[in-house]
């Protein structure tokens, strides 16, 4: 019967080597977590900077959800991909960012890597390697199968409201 | 450089040293010399031992060269630093070499055997062959402070051998010192430059040198002695029985040189365990490997990454404090009860108050002593004693052997109860004697303090006794005891003597030991015997008979102690008694001090925790301390248990004031037997104290705190808060009596079951498999170590294996433990109501779509809310047919709604998705030419005459709430609007339905001139019409103007609510409601009862008379952002009283334009204020989804359909281009299988020619009759679904493109030449008509109403052709306008008409998805009968309801007579059979004003028959004779299309 209200937004990115970013998002929580309301998964914009390697997403979150359960916390999984000059669309990397279990306000950043190709895939260019299913990045198993390289890092700022946790012996 | 080059070896040497010296710098500080000697020494032993040791060595070369070179590493070491070189070196040397050149000796003595040891001289050789090349390097002068030492080792290298040398080598020393002076003086080249050869060691010599500073350990065993502590014998833990892991491999040898490197450091030992091994891990390689393993991808899931299914099971018992659900027995009851609460010290007692309780302490004591009276008990025993043994004494003679053998048992009986008697009395009379003390004490204190603070008083009570008999008994107890102390002392006496006499005799032989001896024995026995004997054995000490008892000494001490512990004769036996009947003294006569304390006791309280297993389940209620510092509760609580307590204690707490609660002291209760019961139990003080220490600043003494009452404050005391608490704990009694106690059994339940409990397999009691008892076999026949933590799984597996039954995994888990954690069950979480309701809307769920503050707490949300909702689900099945009047109807109503919910479901989700122009606003650039023009505006004079229509700014929905939108409705004028005929008058007037086509549409208007009769232009009565525009509920009208021809000019202003305040554009565009337009004719009637009254005053009654109505849905004016133009005026076919006005002078002017026109006409003008976009996107977007979410055309196809939509798009953007569409299944289907000839009903074909006219009119008449469902609003905002024709013959309900695919295909049947239009009308929108071709002529056909205009009708609705469809081709309009007066309907041209089939692309011969023939149910006469009565009564009730105020009464005979005419309506279809009604009426209602119509409709349910009737407003007629008539028509067709017909008229009579 809790409630964890999520808001915030994606600021923006920072530090991959390619330019023109937009990023997919989704929220993973486990199953005595329910949506009640807000989109759980969404896409920023393409963000094409002028001067730096930083994107600004600015793209707001909004999620209100009710647990029965402590198990399977929310966590954020961010793609980042990149449009090159042609529109063709490549992964830049996979992060995932467990929402803070403290209420306030959080600025996070979320460190992302991509899987890296074999030898003869990395000479023939941008198309880079990708999970078969992106929900692997956020879950913690078989992940040693993978080998990757890291790419850059996310900003987030996150505000955590939770409600009657206390109720269930959850001092946040 | 090579005059270094001799020089690099060393250094290396001593830059790099060897692994056993590495430590050895830390002795520098120590004498060099001394240290010297040690180690030589060490060394010296060190190899001898060796030497004795290793002699079977296979290579002593290596070993000694590792002894020998010991030495010399270590003074290299040394040399590090410069000072200690000087002096240590010319001292040190001789002794050193003295010793070095004995142990080399006899190492040499071995080493000769071996040919390959280098000899002597070869090392000689070898060390001086660099000593060669010094002078040289001298020389040079190149030599380097390093150089030295280097030296030196070389010099300690072959010390052993040449003594000489050294001397030599000090001597070359010193030169270089010297030398080193002039060093740079007097260079030339060639001093510093020399040609020398290049170096090469070779490789041997590298070995030698490498073996120097190598170390390699012995591979040989290391003794045991050496790796143990000294004197320490090896422990084997094994042997002793405890577990040592089994250790990993490694070879002997690999062993023996890690043990012998391992002794070489420093603290080597350390590394060796007990038993002498190399300490280490029993397995000390990790259990997963940390390199991840090489997976192929294509390989499956990994053995080990199965899953095994473990049946969830509900921790139960894992604390011993609750009860598992099996075993369960109910709750049991524990009774508490707390009484009271005394306290015996507290910080706020006065000095009194301590007295008191000291006092009361004492006389409790004193009265716990009287009741057990001990003293008179002993007294009782020993007077019984005395008599019996005098019994005894004198009884002796009986000669009874067992009474004379009790005699001294007796006698020892008497002694010892004297003995405790004596002590009880002297207790008695200390206690007294205190009791009396403090009383004393407090009575001084009161005199002194000058107040009272307890109410204790002691009255001593005296109990005179006889002097003479008590001095008499007194004295017989005094004699009795001294007569047997002297029996005792006697017994005593013969004893001792006997001893005496044989200790003489022992002393008479050992004269000198025995004195002393005899006297420490009697020392050690007189200790035990009493004190009146002491000084009689202290006779005794010397080896002199021992002295008879003096009978006046033991009378003495008798008596002194009687006086002492005794009461003496005579004197009054003190009984003391506390009374609590003295008065206190009044606060207001105390001191100061006093007063302070007492407020602060006042203000004082004190409760009661009970905890129960440390967990606090009550209190008791907080009480005040009261003044004589005790606390009454008097509180008994019951504790419902499900197990055996395990703790009960009692928390006492003080409350000071409001605030401050402390914690006084903790009394643990004891558990109570079973046997005590409530009601049994009595009431237990339990002593409690606490150690705070509190200091007061008032008369209270505190706690903890010393004070005294002695002036001087001497004999000091310190009392700690302390106190009693009265309680009794018991087991309450259940019904029955039967006492609720936990079974014995748990009392003993403790960790071991609980630990039992939480191995879950123990619990379930797993497996039995047969690979299992397998394992378990070989287990035992492995003797594993059960103790081996290693084991201690497979131990566990195999207990449960030798259990347990069969368990095989079937199915898989997903987040296991989740139910276990949850916080709330599923089921709790679902009841919710605000997540339900939260999640409801964000569902968007009709009913809480736009529901907009969900309340916060769950108490706050009525469970009304979900009513709606919940009734709405479950009645989704259910089939209603009470608003359908027709089983079939309802079903189909039904269906309709399923694939409304289907649909809607299926693209809510896309419509969130938004395309970039959803989202952006982008204006454009304006280009140059716009900004000349706007800028040549701005210089253009102003000219207010003529006011230009300005751009309206759009209004994006978000930011719009109630209010803010206005419909305006601009009535212009109107024409042709019926009038009111005279009543008399009787014309004639030809029928229409004879006229041919050819005939309708030439331009010769003389067909259709009336007979003009002269007077009728005089004649004619005016029309007073009005224009009501109802828009949601919401009434505007017009001023009333005259004539058939009205002007009026007028903008009504109405309001726009959007449903559940919801302004997006999905929301407007369901929006449902119609905008009904309706002109009425204004009528006067003189109201003037009396001829008389008319002089003085006008009384008239208004009535309104409905004439006709336009109705525009609410969303075809917000797609199409305004609606301008002249809409036809839906005029029932008959109006009672009206007549359609033929004006003579207007026939001349206009026919041309108006020759086709029947009925009347109104122009509009509406629009939404402010513009708000059309969310037209978002079926564009549904559309291109639904092409790609399921279709069965060919993929080329579709392909071309898409290019050529492209094509025709991107030339004519604004003309809509259709080539495929959505099916009721949601698949794409082409556009042209839609269109086949089918056969219209043949009874319709029957009754007229076939290809005729007529035969056209009727089968359009049916199509329209079928009733019209908006597909814009059922599935608002999303698509348009084309049912094929025989599913909307079904169904009974479509939009136009049903209505026209319908009518298309049955004139293809009939054999015409017909064609679908796409195109744009009015007030429709995007909608669908059918053209035909008759006779050269092209007609077009407006499918939902039936009716038919020319090409160049001016009046047509259709306003725009954008495409033309036939069965095999779609021809796009590619002409420059598309009106369709102005365009060319010849399709053969392809400049005009471009065709998506042609010669590039042929007809594939697409197969039609219609059926090949339609089938017809037969029209059912009687269903129609019962649903014309019934909705004839339907109607009556509601005309009744909605003149609640008045009487309606009901005109049988007119009503009989409009149900006579409604057949013959239908049989003429509506047309020009008016007058035969009004001179029928006429005739037979002559004495009333009738005023009526009848009213056409197909017939889909119930509800709109009724708005219809609503909305002429015949019900409000507000005279007071008012009679209605109402009738009603059903008309049956094929396929249950039912053609409705009512007939409402009102009635006045006429005076």
């Amino acid at each position: 019967m809790a409630e964890l209200h999520l808001f915030g937004e994606i600021e923006g990115a920072s530090g991959f080597s390619e330019r023109r970013l937009f990023c997919k998002w989704g929220l993973h929580a486990g199953g005595a977590w329910t949506l009640l309301a807000g989109a759980g998964a969404g896409q920023t914009q393409v963000d094409d900077p002028q001067v730096d390697d930083v994107a600004h997403w600015g793209h707001p979150l909004d999620m209100h959800l009710a647990t029965k359960g402590l198990q399977g916390w929310p966590k954020l999984l961010l793609e980042v991909w990149h449009v090159d000059s042609w529109g063709r669309h490549g992964l830049a990397g996979y992060g995932v960012c467990a929402v803070p279990s403290a209420p306030g306000s959080h600025l996070l950043t979320c460190v992302t890597w991509s899987p890296r190709g074999s030898p003869g895939q990395r000479l023939l260019g941008p198309g880079a390697p990708r999970l078969l299913r992106p929900e692997a990045a956020a879950s913690a198993g078989e992940r040693f199968r993978l080998r990757t390289e890291s790419a850059g890092t996310v900003q987030l700022r996150l505000g955590v409201l939770p409600r009657h946790l206390h109720r269930f012996g959850v001092a946040l | 450089m090579s005059a270094a080059r001799p020089s690099d070896s060393p250094e290396a040497v001593r830059e790099l040293p060897p692994v056993p010296s590495t430590s050895r710098t830390s002795f520098a500080e120590l004498s060099v010399r001394q240290r010297m000697r040690e180690k030589l020494k060490a060394a010296r032993t060190k190899a001898e031992i060796t030497l004795s040791q290793e002699e079977p060595s296979p290579d002593p070369r290596r070993l000694k060269g590792i002894r020998e070179r010991k030495p010399g590493i270590r003074l290299d070491k040394m040399s590090d630093n410069e000072k200690f070189r000087e002096m240590p070196e010319s001292e040190s040397h001789l002794p050193s070499k003295v010793k070095f050149c004995d142990s080399v000796k006899k190492l040499k003595g071995k080493s000769t055997l071996q040919n390959d040891f280098p000899s002597e001289e070869e090392a000689y050789n070898f060390f001086t062959f660099n000593f060669d090349a010094v002078p040289e390097k001298m020389k040079a002068g190149a030599r380097k402070k390093n150089g030295l030492n280097e030296e030196e080792e070389v010099e300690e290298e072959c010390v052993e051998t040449h003594e000489d040398e050294q001397e030599e080598d000090e001597m070359d020393e010193d030169v270089c010192l010297v030398k080193d002076d002039d060093l740079f003086i007097g260079q030339t080249d060639e001093d510093l430059l020399v040609m020398k050869p290049v170096d090469c060691e070779s490789y041997t010599e590298q070995l030698k040198r490498e073996k120097e500073f190598l170390f390699v350990p012995s591979m040989l065993p290391v003794p045991a002695s050496e790796k143990m502590p000294r004197n320490m014998q090896p422990r084997y833990l094994e042997d002793e029985g405890l577990y040592t892991g089994e250790r990993p491999f490694v070879s002997q040898s690999n062993q023996n040189i890690l043990e012998n490197r391992i002794l070489r450091q420093d603290q080597g030992k350390e590394w060796f365990g007990d038993d002498g091994k190399i300490l280490a891990l029993p397995n000390p390689i990790k259990q997963s490997s940390t390199r991840p393993p090489i997976f192929s991808l294509e390989e499956g899931i990994a053995p080990e990454l199965e899953t095994v299914y473990r049946k969830a099971i509900k921790m139960t018992s894992t604390n011993q404090y609750f009860v598992g659900p099996g075993d369960f027995q109910g709750l049991f009851q524990l009774d508490i009860d707390i009484s009271g609460l005394i306290f015996t010290h507290h910080p706020c007692f006065s000095r009194e108050h301590v007295l008191a309780a000291k006092l009361a302490q004492l006389y409790d004591q004193y009265l716990a002593r009287k009741q057990k009276n001990l003293t008179k008990l002993l007294t009782d025993k020993l007077h019984a004693l005395r008599s019996a043994v005098q019994y005894s004494i004198e009884g002796g003679g009986d000669g009874v052997p067992v009474a004379q053998q009790s005699i001294p048992e007796y006698k020892m009986e008497i002694r010892q109860t004297r003995r405790l008697r004596d002590t009880e009395q002297e207790k008695d009379r200390t206690l007294l004697k205190a009791i009396i003390k403090v009383w004393k004490q407090i009575k001084s204190l009161r005199d002194f303090q000058k107040f009272t603070n307890t109410p204790m008083k002691l009255y001593m009570r005296k109990e005179e006794v006889d002097r003479k008999s008590d001095e008499k008994a007194y004295e017989a107890e005094i004699q009795a005891e001294i007569k047997e102390l002297l029996e005792e002392c006697m017994e005593e006496y013969e004893k001792k003597m006997e001893e005496y006499k044989t200790e003489l005799q022992d002393w008479k032989s050992w004269k000198k030991t025995q004195k002393s001896k005899k006297k420490k024995k009697k020392k050690v026995t007189h200790v035990d015997e009493e004190s009146e004997d002491y000084d009689f054995g202290e006779e005794r000490i010397k080896p002199i008979p021992p002295k008879m008892a003096n009978s006046l000494e033991i009378e003495q001490q008798v008596r002194e102690k009687a006086d002492n512990c005794r009461r003496k004769p005579g004197e009054p036996i003190l009984v003391p008694e506390l009374t609590l009947s003295g008065s206190i003294t009044p606060t207001e006569q105390c001191p100061r001090a006093e007063v302070v304390r007492r407020e602060d006791v006042k203000k004082r309280s004190a409760f009661i925790k009970v905890l129960f297993n440390s967990k606090e389940v009550s209190r008791t209620v907080t009480r005040p301390i009261s003044s004589d510092f005790r606390v009454h509760f008097g509180q008994i609580f019951n504790l419902q248990i499900i197990n055996w307590p395990e703790s009960l204690k009692l928390q006492i707490y003080e409350t000071t004031g409001i605030s401050s609660t402390t914690l006084l002291a903790e009394v643990f209760l004891p558990v109570p037997e079973t046997a005590v019961l409530t009601g049994s139990a009595p009431l237990e003080e339990i002593e409690f104290s606490s150690d705070q220490r509190v200091m007061l600043d008032h008369e209270g003494v505190g706690s903890g705190v010393s004070f005294s009452f002695e002036a001087d404050g001497s004999n000091k005391m310190t009392l700690m808060t302390s106190g009693k608490v009265s309680s009794s704990v018991s087991w309450a009694a259940g019904e029955r009596g039967i006492p609720l106690i936990p079974p014995l059994s748990q009392q003993n339940t403790g960790i071991p079951s609980a630990l039992k409990n939480i191995d879950a397999i123990a619990s379930i009691g797993t497996s039995g498999l047969t690979d299992m008892k397998k394992l378990a076999k070989w287990a035992a026949e492995a003797k594993l170590d059960p103790n081996d933590p290693n084991n201690a799984a497979l131990m566990q597996l195999i207990m449960v294996t030798t259990s347990g039954e069969a368990h095989v995994p079937d199915f898989f888990r997903l987040e296991q433990l989740q139910q276990e954690f949850n916080f709330v069950s599923d089921e709790e979480f679902n009841r919710s109501k605000r997540f339900r309701l939260l999640q409801l809307r964000n569902e968007e769920v009709p009913e809480f779509r736009n529901y907009k503050q969900v309340p916060s707490h769950e108490r706050e949300i009525s469970e009304k809310i979900f009513q709606d909702y919940e009734k709405r689900v479950q009645e989704r099945d259910v089939i209603d047919s009470k608003n359908y009047l027709d089983a079939h109807r309802a079903v189909v109503a039904n269906y309709l709604q399923k694939v409304r919910e289907s649909v809607i479901s299926r693209f809510l989700i896309a419509k969130h998705r938004f395309l970039l122009s959803d989202l952006v606003n982008e204006e454009e650039i304006p280009s140059l030419g716009i900004l000349g023009l706007s800028l040549f505006k701005l210089a253009e004079p102003k000219r207010p005459l003529r006011p230009r229509r300005k751009e309206r700014k759009k209004v994006t929905a978000q930011n719009l709430s109630d209010g803010d939108i206005k419909l305006l409705v601009n009535i212009i004028r109107a024409y042709d609007i019926p009038v009111r005929k005279p009543v008399m008058s009787k014309l004639q007037q030809p029928s229409k339905s004879s006229r041919s086509f050819n005939e309708m549409f030439a331009a010769s208007p003389s067909a259709q001139s009336p007979p003009n009769s002269p007077d009728w232009a005089f004649n004619q009565v005016l029309v007073r019409p009005f224009v009501e525009v109802s828009f949601q509920r919401t009434v505007c009208r017009t001023t009333t103007a005259e004539g058939p021809s009205p002007c009026w000019n007028e903008e009504l202003e109405l309001p726009f609510r959007a449903p559940n305040g919801d302004y997006s554009t999905h929301s407007l565009q369901s929006v449902k409601d119609e905008v009904f337009i309706n002109v009425f004719d204004e009528v006067l009637h003189d109201a003037v009862e009396d001829d008389r009254e008319r002089g003085s005053g006008i009384h008239t009654h208004i009535e309104r008379h409905w004439l006709g109505c336009v109705k525009i849905p609410f969303t075809t004016i917000y797609f199409q952002a305004r609606i301008d133009g002249t809409f036809k005026v839906n005029i029932p076919p008959v109006l009672l009283g009206y007549s359609k006005e033929k004006n003579v002078g207007m026939e001349r002017g206009y026919d041309s334009v108006r020759n086709l026109s029947e009925g009347s006409y109104i122009t509009l003008f509406i629009t939404i204020e402010p513009q708000l976009i059309p969310g037209e996107s978002v079926r564009e977007k549904m559309n291109e989804m639904l092409k790609k979410f399921d279709t069965q055309e060919d993929e080329k196809l579709l392909q071309a359909a898409e290019k050529y939509e492209a094509e025709c798009t991107s030339k004519f953007p604004s003309r809509q281009c259709l080539t495929t569409v959505i099916d009721l299944d949601g698949k794409t289907v082409f556009i042209t299988r839609y269109i086949k000839p089918l056969n219209p009903p043949q009874e319709l074909l029957d009754a007229v020619p076939n290809g005729s006219q007529t035969a056209a009119e009727l089968v359009a008449r049916y199509v329209a009759l079928i009733p019209f469902l908006p597909d814009s609003v059922s599935f608002a905002g999303i698509c348009d679904l084309w049912s094929t024709s025989d599913q909307f013959l079904y169904l009974l309900a479509g939009d136009e493109e049903e209505h026209a695919v319908l009518l298309c295909n049955y004139f293809l049947g009939m054999g015409k030449k017909a064609w679908l239009i796409i195109g744009n009308a009015i007030p429709e929108g995007p909608t669908a008509y059918v053209l035909t071709l008759e006779q050269s002529q092209y007609v077009i056909w407006n499918p939902s109403t039936g009716c038919f205009y020319g090409q160049y009708d001016t009046f047509c609705p259709l306003k725009n052709v954008y495409c033309l469809i036939s069965c095999d081709n779609i021809w796009f309009n590619m002409q420059e306008y598309d009106s369709p007066g102005r365009i060319n309907f010849d399709i053969s041209k392809p400049k005009h008409w471009k065709p998506f089939f042609s010669r590039s692309l042929p007809f594939p011969g697409l197969h039609s998805i219609q059926p090949e023939e339609l089938t017809y149910e037969h029209s059912d006469k009687a269903a129609a009968l019962e649903l014309q009565s019934r909705i004839e009564k339907i109607l009556k009730d509601k005309i009744m309801e909605w003149r609640p105020t008045r009487p309606t009464r009901w005109n049988r005979y007119c009503t009989s007579t409009l149900r006579n005419f409604l057949p013959l309506l239908e049989q003429n279809h509506g047309k020009d059979v008016e007058d035969d009604h009004q001179a029928e009426l006429q005739k037979q209602l002559g004495y009333y004003r009738v005023s009526g119509f009848p009213i056409h409709m197909p017939y889909s349910e119930v509800r709109p028959l009724i708005e219809a009737v609503h909305s002429t407003r015949v019900h409000t007629i507000d005279v007071s004779n008012v009679e209605f008539a109402l009738a009603v028509y059903v008309h049956a067709y094929p396929q249950n299309v039912l053609s409705v017909w009512i007939y409402v008229a009102s009635l006045v009579r006429n005076r």
